[in-house]
């Protein structure tokens, strides 16, 4: 019995740790669409951006990949918020359809001048606590890289809370995504709340990608989109708008691959979340907690 | 006029002598002419209907694979299998489509990219059925009245045909009572269904055409390629690369994708020389430009352009 | 007269709360029969209702006689049920001819004789010289006829009018309900929401009030305008 249990223990523990970095990325995606309606097509690749720049510094200066969130974390808000300045607010009110398809643009300009950029081989970061791992319970062991990504998601939820719902920008964010309107009569500057919270979106994206360099290889045009994949289902499962569900969705994501990829076939492994992903689309639209998807 | 038949004549024209003058840039022919096909059976599900997929790659593969393996285990000749991965391609479409066509807009998007991913997974793990990884090598192909089917000749005659094939279809649609049923659809469906118009039966006929043209273009591409692989076929950049060259070109109109694959491809091209890999950046920044400026597509925008004048000349008159 | 429409005990909820409450109805051929009501009685999901845009929770619908409760509405078209909505939804991207071409295909499948039947319509409803300006070009007044044209091309024999008289100017209202009236000259049998009296009294053989979701009066224009519960009705939900 307990020899079934360990292993399961250890599965079930890595599950939620990789799917905590899930949630971050999730998170970000379900707020941006939550405030401003946007889907945001490129919000793998801003994960990947992550990556890079913890490659950059580490190749060149020896950093720690969380070192680098110094970094990091400023230029994913700045440049987040640049995008939504310069492009999306052009958009503004018009269809999902087009906010779709101006960042899949932007994803394909991100992918291939991080291509031209570096190059088409996959990279990652070898830290130094790589093989590392730590006991739990005496005989569950945790991978330090995974327990680290943990906390880092963590800490970025925590922050996250705190900022909307302890401070005055928080209040604005909410108030914003509830009702623009509303928001815009009691005097809320809407744009700059939508830039902001395109920033914290892409900040988080950024985040996870920093957090996840160590676990795996980083390619410029492919990684991107298993990531947005995978934050749409996430995001998905919780339902698009709400974050507590996205929080939930990530960590039920990572725990449903990896479970999948032990028990059944590894090879299907990301086939799992994709299946889920088109019940929920077509069965519970609004998502396994939350409401926004609708039906024809 | 019929411009219509004017530009397919043209068409035909061009592509019967390019061999002829360029006989250096055969593969860029028959990329530019596949695409036009691609591109414009896109079209009908993704413009005229509005319905955007980005899985399309699906199709393409089903289409090579089909030509391949029937070639390869069973020594069926292309004409037979290419009749085969149409009615193959028709059934799955419709299934596909049953089960999505629920969803609205961006939702019926996501879930094409999840189907297509889920397809190129049993494509790469099922070596009974696709080969697996390791991919297939078309070794012989039969030659009808002596014509060597992997030359790049024969080749580009057979994508001319294809890509004349998508585009005179559509043109004969849409002036007719489909072509109209199907805009109606993607512009208010409630309206369509005061009109009697069932919006599902025909955004299923749609994809079913859409679905069916574009694996004849996959086994054309197939027996170009001679060598296929499940991750260069059920690619899901082919996807965004064929949705695009709609989008960019000009969605809902006969010529919009057809010159969005010529413009595309040789844009491409060229920057394949400067910028090697990285020749889709250039998509990014085309579709970028048309989704801020130009939603319509190029020949979208030119053509309500000329509706508007051509309206205003008459009432002038 | 024969029937052409019944509608009997129609309810339709949404949540907890009900729209429509067990409400009937009957057209006979070649009447107007008007419905109408203060804001927020119901007329619309009514209406929605008995043209299959909406699925009711109870009650039926016959249209001449038979049960068409659970048909889709582009089945009902084929059979004679033309309607116009309230919010004009043409299709934009496409011009004034087109928009009529499309339900005129329905009865005529061949583009030659769609496109003859859509001229026809276009003069009847005149819109004849705008023919080929784009949809979205159209004034307020020019996109309801253009929304009496869309029905009209489908040969319908029962007419479904959604407030197709909100918001025209005085002109313009006495156009569209001469072109009502001669509708009804024809053969047609309609059935119109309306909030503008003028229309009511003028056109309609019989009328109906609803007030939140439920049939409060019916008789003609004159008898439902001095029903003091309808005045009642209007005055009180302010």
């Amino acid at each position: 019995m307990s020899g079934d249990l360990i292993p399961f223990l250890q599965n079930v523990a890595n599950g939620l740790l990789i799917g905590g970095v899930y949630a971050l990325i999730g998170v970000g995606l379900t707020l941006i669409f939550g405030v401003m309606r946007t889907i945001n097509f490129a919000h793998g690749e801003f994960v990947v951006l992550g990556m890079y720049c913890a490659i950059v510094f580490n190749q060149a200066l020896g950093w720690d990949p969380y070192l680098s969130l110094v970094i990091a974390l400023p230029a994913g808000f700045l440049v987040g918020v640049l995008v939504q300045r310069l492009v999306l607010s052009i958009i503004g009110d018009a269809p999902e359809e087009s906010s779709l398809l101006a960042t899949l643009g932007l994803s394909l300009i991100i992918a291939n001048s991080l291509l031209l950029t570096f190059g088409g081989e996959p990279k990652s970061v070898l830290v130094p606590y790589a093989s590392s791992t730590i006991t739990m319970a005496g005989e569950v062991y945790i991978s330090v890289v995974l327990l680290l990504a943990g906390v880092a998601t963590v800490v970025a939820i925590g922050g996250l809370y705190l900022l909307l719902n302890r401070t005055e920008i928080g209040r604005a964010i909410r108030g914003t995504a509830e009702n623009r309107l509303g928001a815009e009569l009691v005097g809320i500057n809407t744009k700059r709340v939508h830039a902001m919270v395109f920033g914290l979106g892409t900040m988080l994206a950024v985040a996870a990608g920093v957090a996840l360099i160590p676990l795996l290889f980083a390619s410029p045009t492919t990684t991107g989109g298993v990531f947005t994949l995978k934050a749409f289902v996430v995001t998905v499962l919780g339902g698009l708008g709400n974050i507590g569900a996205a929080i939930g969705g990530g960590l039920l994501l990572g725990v449903v691959e990896v479970l999948g990829a032990s028990y059944l076939t590894s090879e299907y492994r990301d086939a799992y979340g994709l299946i889920a992903f088109i019940l929920i689309l077509l069965f519970r639209p609004q998502g396994l907690f939350g409401r926004t998807v609708q039906r024809v | 006029m019929n411009w219509n038949a004017v530009g397919i004549a043209l068409m035909l024209a061009v592509g019967v002598v390019y061999p002829f003058i360029l006989p250096g840039y055969m593969t860029v022919g028959i990329t530019i002419l596949l695409f036009v096909g691609w591109a414009t059976a896109w079209d009908t599900l993704g413009g005229w209907t509005g319905q955007v997929s980005l899985g399309h790659s699906f199709f393409v593969g089903l289409g090579a694979y089909v030509v391949a393996l029937g070639q390869n285990r069973y020594g069926l000749a292309p004409w037979w299998t290419v009749l085969l991965a149409i009615g193959a391609a028709a059934a799955l479409a419709y299934v596909w489509g049953r089960i999505t066509f629920g969803l609205r807009g961006p939702y019926f998007t996501l879930s094409t990219i999840a189907f297509a991913e889920i397809f190129r997974l049993i494509a790469i793990n099922e070596k009974w059925l696709t080969g697996g990884a390791t991919g297939v090598f078309i070794a012989s192909l039969p030659e009808p009245f002596g014509i060597d089917l992997f030359s790049r000749w024969t080749q580009f005659y057979l994508a001319l045909a294809f890509a004349i094939v998508s585009v005179g279809l559509v043109a004969l649609i849409s002036s007719r009572k489909l072509g109209y049923e199907l805009r109606a659809v993607r512009e208010d469906e409630n309206s369509a269904m005061a009109a009697g118009i069932n919006p599902t039966a025909v955004k299923l006929k749609a994809f079913m055409l859409s679905g069916a043209l574009t694996a004849v273009g996959g086994g054309i591409y197939g027996i170009f390629l001679s060598f296929l692989e499940p991750h260069v076929l059920f690619n899901v950049l082919l996807s965004v690369q064929i949705a695009l060259t709609a989008i960019i070109g000009g969605r809902g109109t006969v010529w919009g994708p057809a010159v969005g694959a010529v413009l595309l491809v040789v844009a491409g091209e060229v920057f394949r020389t400067t910028f090697a890999q990285a020749n889709l950046l250039i998509y990014g920044m085309l579709i970028l430009a048309v989704v801020l400026f130009l939603p319509r597509g190029l020949v979208g925008e030119l053509s309500r352009r000329l509706v508007r004048r051509r309206y205003a000349r008459s009432i002038k008159s | 007269m024969p029937e052409v429409l019944r509608a009997e005990g129609l309810s339709v909820r949404f949540g907890g709360v009900t729209a429509v409450n067990r409400v009937d109805l009957k057209l006979e051929e070649g009447e107007i029969l008007g419905l109408i009501g203060p804001n927020g009685a119901g007329k619309t999901t009514f209406f929605n209702a008995v043209t299959g845009f909406l699925l009711p929770d109870e009650g039926r619908v016959m249209m001449f006689g038979r049960d068409v409760t659970r048909e889709p509405p582009y089945k009902r078209a084929r059979e004679g049920m033309g309607r116009t909505f309230q919010t004009e939804r043409p299709f934009e991207e496409l011009t004034v001819l087109e928009n009529v071409l499309i339900p005129a295909f329905l009865k005529h499948p061949s583009r030659r004789e769609a496109e003859r039947v859509a001229r026809e319509v276009l003069a009847e409803v005149g819109l004849g010289d705008r023919a080929d300006q784009p949809a979205m070009d159209l004034n307020l007044a020019r996109r309801r006829r253009l929304e009496l044209a869309r029905a009209l091309a489908i040969r319908p024999k029962i007419l479904f009018l959604d407030e197709i008289m909100a918001g025209l100017n005085p002109p313009a209202l006495r156009e569209m309900i001469a072109l009502v009236r001669q509708l009804q000259d024809r053969g047609l049998a309609i059935l119109m929401v309306e909030h503008i009296m003028e229309a009511i009294i003028e056109l309609c053989d019989h009328v109906i009030v609803l007030a939140s979701g439920e049939k409060i009066a019916e008789g003609t224009p004159q008898q439902v305008i001095n029903d003091s519960r309808v005045v009642e009705a209007y005055l009180g939900t302010d």
